[in-house]
């Protein structure tokens, strides 16, 4: 038999090659260890299949901290500048590949999970449409509060998502650039949602408008989301540091101002307009928050605050950064008061006591899941105060 | 419209027609132009030489759900036929050993490229301007970790059910210890993220992907089927339905730079380059894997290297380009001679330094070696009387005493790295191109073996500084080094590359390394 095969032959399935290559096969194996990165420490008791397909993808040499390559890098930068380098964060740890999303989502199960809510969503759209749900919408939320300031909360979502970009570019360890990269996809899957609803809504309100013009106007040149845009617009291009761009975006922005627009705000106020459409997609955005918080809980918490050597010094760093970005969100959240007076007044609803009642959630959330993490002392009183002056 | 009249219109609608109504991803995709908006610090953190336009589209209009139920089918159909079918049939213990030791390092390796293109293309997504364009980026980021993963399942696969999982098993720890792992950084990591950010994307996209993943991720199933490898193709070609989107990226990205009068100055020299970069170690590393880690072979390299690299990418693709002022590159004819004898050049500096490695090599046979010689006539009077002289002094067997390394040195053929490309090279045995070249800078001495790669080190000596792996293990013993870079099986002395797959064979084992008392050196420090 020549060794030259014709172009389709396959050795699996032809019996004459079938037979030399099994005939090449030694009768026992030649080494018992049959797990793939063995010599990885879990973080289970088990190594994962996500650990197993993920960690020490990314060849860093040993002077990136947790790296197993040695030597240089074999192009840089014009100039000179690493590939990768310590220098392009401010925190420090003795392993950047200590991180772990806790759910253990490699790419195929973060697409399965989406794929499934893409499916569900678009079966719940032909059965809401048919149901002719769109019709217990109080006009002016629907027409003003989700066309306009809906709307206009996609552009904070996809600012923050273009914040990732950086960071995925820069960070220094695999299971790291995973995760940033599906918490920045899960942010313009918001701003896609956000728009998907606005064009949905536009199919079954004749006159309703699809167009992203008075949302964009009202993010750029508004009020309301004043503060936001500035902040967002600071996280998105003008930090360079990617633990600062996650830690602002993650750990401080969105947890207070993303976490009241959409929980506090859209979510609880859309069922007293008679809106039960807003709520299907803000759910999926509390589910990608949710996930997130699980997935930077594991990258500050766990691993840099919690390191061995660095934990101090970085828990102190995450104070300052918070130190520089809180002020910046409690302005967002002061601008944002102003959209009580474009809803219609429900008394213990949109009401002062009521505001004043979700921001204290929001920041007691905050105060218990971040800020106590790092010892950051917070006068959550004093902060709602200081957002309260913005209701008008 | 006043409001209430809105809501009477909606009403009135629905009265007419209640057909259920949803939304499809192309109508809000229609929309993503205009999510962005300026403000003044709008500017990207990885600024190029180049001006990427603000109204540059991408042509796989995809939303975030929409990539992720496309990608899901797809991976449900991969992981289903591994899971079930080929395991059933104990396919990836029906492998040839010869390829099973080729896919070792084939699957890591594209690993790395796949892992590094993920910052890549999140550097591109910076330094877009147009949401389009960032997103055409954004999908690739997401494919990149998927095509990660993917490699990293093949490994996992091959660790799991072939009969040899040392190397599939631990490939990330022990990959860094050989002669072939620098040059891969090179061309797969530090190429697609360390530069001007289009600089970067001619190398990812306009090179890597659109010419070279045609032989390593298309050409190799062919090569994989044919020595009993089902595990490849069914990984492979589901990676590759991606590469097509990667491709357009690269596309979209000189669209998007043409109408900048000043990106002709720029963008020829740069492709030259990024070709030159590539094609300076895939062509004689896909030509060494498929030939020499094969028993059974499909055609001579130098014809599908022909085919994918000089008909269709050199002419056809790079053709379509042409109306954007887009030339083949210059170092096309010069890479078309390396195309003939820089793999079997290559193979011979591999098989001389196989304890450095985290597989298992083997050396051609009779019936190998007249295949060699009926397609590459001149071949045994070079190389395959060399094999000869290397096989009668038992280099195969551990007893021997005798690694081809030896005969390196007993001979006065001093093996050098390009600093540039890192990928070793021999002056006085070779038989492609390369010619010794040496400079010194910072008071240190650079070798180079092409004028290309000359010419990039002299325009900017300060972007290729990286030791390679002589200076490296200057002064040190071999088992020493290998120990320390984890070369070593489960069992803690018998090491993972081995110089042959016979069945029958000996293993080496540490000790038998240590015997040898082989020091590296720095070839560099006699000149």
């Amino acid at each position: 038999m020549s060794i030259e095969v014709q172009s389709g032959k396959r050795g699996l399935t032809d019996p004459a090659m079938a037979g030399t290559i099994l005939a090449a096969i030694p009768d026992q194996p030649l080494d018992t260890q049959r797990k793939m990165n063995y010599f990885v420490k879990p973080r289970g008791r088990r190594l994962s299949e996500y650990e197993v397909l993920c960690c020490y993808a990314q060849p860093t040499p040993d002077w990136i901290p947790g790296g197993l390559d040695w030597g240089d890098w074999t192009q840089k930068f014009h100039g000179g500048r690493p590939s990768w380098g310590n220098e392009t964060t401010e925190l420090h740890t003795t392993d950047w590949h200590k991180h772990r999303d806790p759910a253990n989502r490699w790419h195929a199960p973060y697409v399965k999970d989406k794929a499934e809510e893409w499916r569900y969503t678009e079966r719940f759209l032909r059965a809401y449409s048919a149901d002719g749900q769109v019709r217990s919408i109080d006009p002016t939320w629907r027409d003003e509060v989700l066309n306009d300031y809906l709307g206009a909360f996609c552009f904070n979502e996809y600012g923050l998502f273009n914040a990732h970009s950086s960071a995925s570019r820069d960070c220094l360890g695999d299971t790291l650039r995973m995760s940033i990269s599906m918490i920045g996809f899960d942010k313009i899957d918001n701003a896609q949602m956000i728009q998907l609803e606005r064009t949905f809504l536009a199919k079954l309100v004749p006159g309703f408008p699809e167009s992203t013009d008075e949302p964009k106007k009202e993010w750029t040149q508004g009020a309301i989301y004043k503060g936001a845009r500035e902040t967002v617009q600071d996280i998105w291009q003008a930090t360079y540091d990617w633990n600062e761009i996650l830690w602002s975006a993650h750990m401080v922005y969105d947890p207070l101002f993303g976490q009241f627009v959409r929980r506090e705000f859209f979510q609880r106020l859309s069922s007293y307009y008679g809106d039960s459409l807003t709520p299907f997609f803000i759910n999926q955005m509390q589910l990608y928050f949710s996930q997130t918080k699980d997935i930077t809980g594991d990258m500050f918490f766990h691993c840099l605050g919690d390191d061995a050597e660095f934990g101090d010094y970085n828990r102190r760093m995450l104070r300052a950064w918070t130190d520089k970005w809180l002020p910046r969100t409690v302005n967002a959240l002061k601008d944002f008061m102003g959209i009580f007076a474009k809803v219609p007044e429900i008394k213990g609803v949109t009401s002062k006591d009521a505001v004043e009642a979700a921001l204290d959630r929001v920041l007691d959330d905050w105060k218990r899941d971040y800020a106590d993490k790092i010892g950051y002392k917070v006068d959550t009183a004093a902060l709602i105060k200081t957002v309260l002056t913005g209701l008008k | 419209m006043a409001i209430s009249a809105a809501t009477k219109a909606a009403t009135d609608a629905l009265a007419v027609n209640r057909a259920p109504v949803s939304v499809n991803a192309q109508e809000v995709h229609r929309w993503l132009q205009s999510f962005t908006w300026d403000f003044e610090k709008n500017r990207t953190k990885y600024p190029t030489k180049y001006k990427m336009a603000n109204d540059t589209k991408e042509q796989f209009k995809l939303i975030a759900k929409e990539y992720a139920r496309m990608e899901s089918v797809k991976d449900e159909r991969q992981f289903g036929s591994l899971q079930d079918v080929l395991t059933r049939l104990d396919a990836g213990n029906r492998v040839h050993p010869k390829w099973g030791e080729t896919m070792k390092v084939a699957s890591n390796f594209l690993e790395v490229g796949e892992y590094n293109a993920i910052a890549a293309t999140g550097m591109l997504w910076d330094s877009a301007t147009a949401p389009e364009q960032k997103n055409g980026y954004l999908a690739q980021v997401l494919d990149e970790i998927r095509h990660t993963n993917q490699c990293g399942y093949v490994n996992y696969y091959f660790s799991k059910h072939y009969h040899d999982p040392a190397g599939h098993n631990d490939a990330r720890r022990t990959r860094t210890i050989g002669p072939l792992w620098k040059g891969m950084k090179r061309v797969f990591s530090d190429g697609f993220i360390s530069g001007d950010a289009v600089e970067c994307s001619i190398n990812l996209q306009l090179v890597g992907e659109a010419c070279f993943t045609n032989p390593l991720i298309v050409a190799i199933t062919e090569w994989a089927a044919a020595n009993g490898d089902e595990i490849t193709p069914t990984v492979f070609l589901s990676i590759e339905t991606d590469e097509l989107r990667h491709m357009a990226n690269g596309y979209q990205t000189v669209v998007s730079i043409a109408n900048d009068e000043a990106s002709s100055k720029y963008l020829n020299t740069d492709l030259n380059n990024a070709f030159w970069t590539q094609q300076k170690y895939f062509t004689p590393v896909l030509g060494m894997l498929f030939e020499y880690g094969s028993k059974f072979k499909v055609e001579p390299w130098v014809k599908t290297w022909n085919r994918w690299v000089y008909e269709d990418w050199g002419g056809i693709w790079i053709g379509r380009l042409g109306k954007y002022g887009v030339e083949s590159p210059a170092s096309l004819r010069d890479a078309k001679k390396d195309a003939y004898w820089a793999h079997h050049d290559l193979f011979l500096l591999a098989y001389a330094l196989w304890p450095t490695g985290f597989f298992r090599l083997t050396l051609p046979s009779a019936e190998e070696a007249a295949w060699f010689e009926e397609n590459y006539p001149g071949w045994y009077e070079h190389y395959g009387k060399i094999y000869d002289e290397w096989r009668a002094r038992g280099c195969e067997d551990p007893n021997s005493g005798f690694i081809p390394l030896m005969w390196f040195i007993e001979n006065n053929h001093p093996i050098y790295i390009d600093r540039v490309s890192q990928v070793p090279f021999c002056p006085s045995l070779c038989k492609g191109a390369s010619t010794l070249r040496v400079h010194e800078w910072n008071g240190k001495k650079h070798s180079f073996s092409d004028d290309w790669g000359e010419r990039m080190w002299l325009t900017e000596p300060e972007r290729y500084e990286c030791q390679n792996m002589f200076e490296q293990y200057a002064g040190r013993e071999l088992s020493e080094v290998i120990a320390e870079l984890h070369g070593l099986r489960s069992d803690g002395k018998t090491l993972i590359a081995q110089p042959h797959t016979s069945k029958d064979g000996k293993l080496w084992t540490l000790d038998d390394i240590k015997k040898l008392n082989c020091v590296f050196s720095d070839p560099l420090d006699a000149l």
